[in-house]
């Protein structure tokens, strides 16, 4: 093959340029050319993609039937990869993230303590760790947020990334998630208390049950006085039963789920503020 | 059986019809329905709550979509407008992106049916990792609800609009700047994208969809 100026892969191959000249290779594997293909260069591809690939196909007809054809097959593809891998993948940076803020608390323990003795190149060392960790623990932060709003938008809007990913991680799926009620979802992360209350109950004895498991992290829930969490808890607990339906089964972002939580929340906060000028 | 009365076309295979005295938005179509819309004789009815762009031509804006224009389609999720943009384009192309999978197997099943579209599972933000795949379009339609939205579809527009090209932009307010005003939020969009783009026509998507706009713009 003689010189060419420059090389572009295209889905359906490659195109080298030659002086003003355009030479056309079709791969034999166009899903592997077409997964390959992107541009290198981050720029425009300086030719017109069809006129390339009619060269090889020979029709346009040809060529959008290939071209369709092989998207679909890749898509599929894709689809299995992504709805299998994500949940699997964002439990376990859940995981990495928790074991990272027991190590951060640790280190940072420790470099007081060595601090009250003596500052020396040992406590410097501790500290880029502790920074190198605390970074590390904003990407794996980011990561989680990022791959919750993708795959579960609506959950994602409500309560957040992490709070939503610990959900699916007590749930154990985003199915499972989505088949469960509103009144576990509320609780979901305080068993311990929620059993400790019923066997007592068993027995005959006054107990109260949990208002709030894992949500209560949620801010819309924390800020409230003690007296409204429980019900802004049944409330955020319920618009979040369905968000994960939404998720699982259709998995649009579905707008004025958030909007009610939040109008829910300013009406309670203003309640607690008129009681707390009382 | 009470019949449809076509009241007024809209622009190709869209029609304003009358059936059972009620008016309905609606395009031609041979396909059976896609996402719970009813189908009266040929026509597919367009809801304006569930597309953008239904709302947009019910407030009485419209973009002509000539049947054999090619369309870069940002933000497909499961296919409700793609499905009449389909139904419009019946000599042209649709090349869809989306990024998340859920929404994507619906669309996918949209994608089998017709043979105008073109499904890419693909970040809208990296149009280098579809550039070898995307040929040069006549229109971009961009409904992605991101932050940096016009940023993405200014860099969309970069790779594949051709000069002269248009574009439709739905804007959600609050998906930029949940706090601020939205007619801050827009005046703030549309100063951005009057960089790269003439600014042909904006308007409100009320009552259908709250706190959006559509900017439909000239490269």
């Amino acid at each position: 093959m003689s010189e060419y100026k420059s090389e572009y892969k295209v889905w359906f191959g490659r195109v080298y340029e030659k002086d003003s000249e355009l030479e056309v290779r079709k791969s034999d594997d166009l899903v592997q050319s077409f997964e390959e293909s992107k541009s290198e260069k981050l720029d425009k591809i300086p030719f017109s993609l069809k006129e390339a690939g009619i060269r090889v196909f020979g029709s346009e007809e040809d060529y959008y039937s290939s071209l369709r054809r092989t998207a679909i097959q890749i898509a599929e593809k894709e689809i299995e990869r992504e709805l299998k891998g994500s949940e699997r993948y964002l439990i376990s940076l859940l995981k990495a993230l928790d074991e990272l803020d027991l190590g951060i608390n640790l280190f940072s323990e420790k470099i007081r303590d060595l601090e009250e003795i003596k500052i020396d190149e040992n406590t410097e060392k501790f500290r880029r760790i502790v920074r190198d960790l605390k970074k590390l623990r904003r990407d794996i932060e980011d990561e989680i947020n990022s791959g919750v709003a993708r795959s579960m938008p609506n959950m994602s809007e409500i309560v957040g990334g992490i709070i939503a990913a610990r959900l699916i991680e007590k749930a154990g799926s985003l199915k499972r998630l989505s088949s469960l009620p509103a009144s576990t979802i509320q609780i979901l992360g305080a068993e311990k208390s929620l059993f400790k209350a019923m066997s007592r109950m068993k027995k005959g004895k006054k107990a109260k049950t949990p208002k709030h498991g894992i949500i209560f992290q949620h801010p819309f829930i924390r800020t409230l006085p003690k007296s409204l969490r429980g019900k802004m808890a049944r409330f955020l607990a319920s618009k979040l039963a369905i968000a994960a339906r939404i998720d699982y089964y259709s998995g649009e972002l579905k707008e004025d789920l958030f909007e009610s939580v939040k109008r829910k929340y300013e009406e309670f906060r203003e309640k607690s503020k008129a009681k707390s000028r009382k | 059986m009470t019949d449809v009365e076509i009241l007024k076309q809209i622009t190709h295979n869209v029609f304003l019809v009358r059936y059972e005295n009620r008016e309905f938005l609606v395009t031609k179509s041979k396909f059976k329905p896609h996402y719970g819309e009813r189908k009266f004789s040929d026509f597919r009815e367009w809801i304006p709550y569930r597309s953008k762009l239904a709302a947009m031509i019910l407030n009485g804006y419209t973009v002509d979509f000539r049947p054999e224009i090619k369309i870069l389609y940002l933000g497909a999720a499961s296919g409700t407008t793609v499905s009449h943009l389909s139904d419009i384009l019946e000599k042209g192309h649709i090349y869809a992106i989306e990024y998340s999978a859920r929404p994507f197997k619906k669309f996918l099943e949209l994608a089998l049916e017709r043979k105008n579209i073109i499904p890419l599972l693909k970040d809208a933000s990296r149009p280098e990792e579809y550039a070898g795949i995307v040929e040069e379009v006549d229109f971009i339609y961009q409904d992605i609800a991101q932050k940096n939205q016009s940023e993405i579809f200014a860099k969309n527009a970069e790779f594949f609009l051709k000069k002269g090209g248009g574009g439709l932009i739905m804007v959600k307010a609050r998906s930029i700047d949940s706090v601020a005003e939205p007619s801050e939020v827009f005046k703030r969009v549309l100063s951005e994208l009057e960089r790269s783009f003439s600014i042909v026509k904006y308007g409100k998507l009320d009552p259908y969809h709250k706190d959006h706009i559509f900017v439909h713009v000239e490269f």
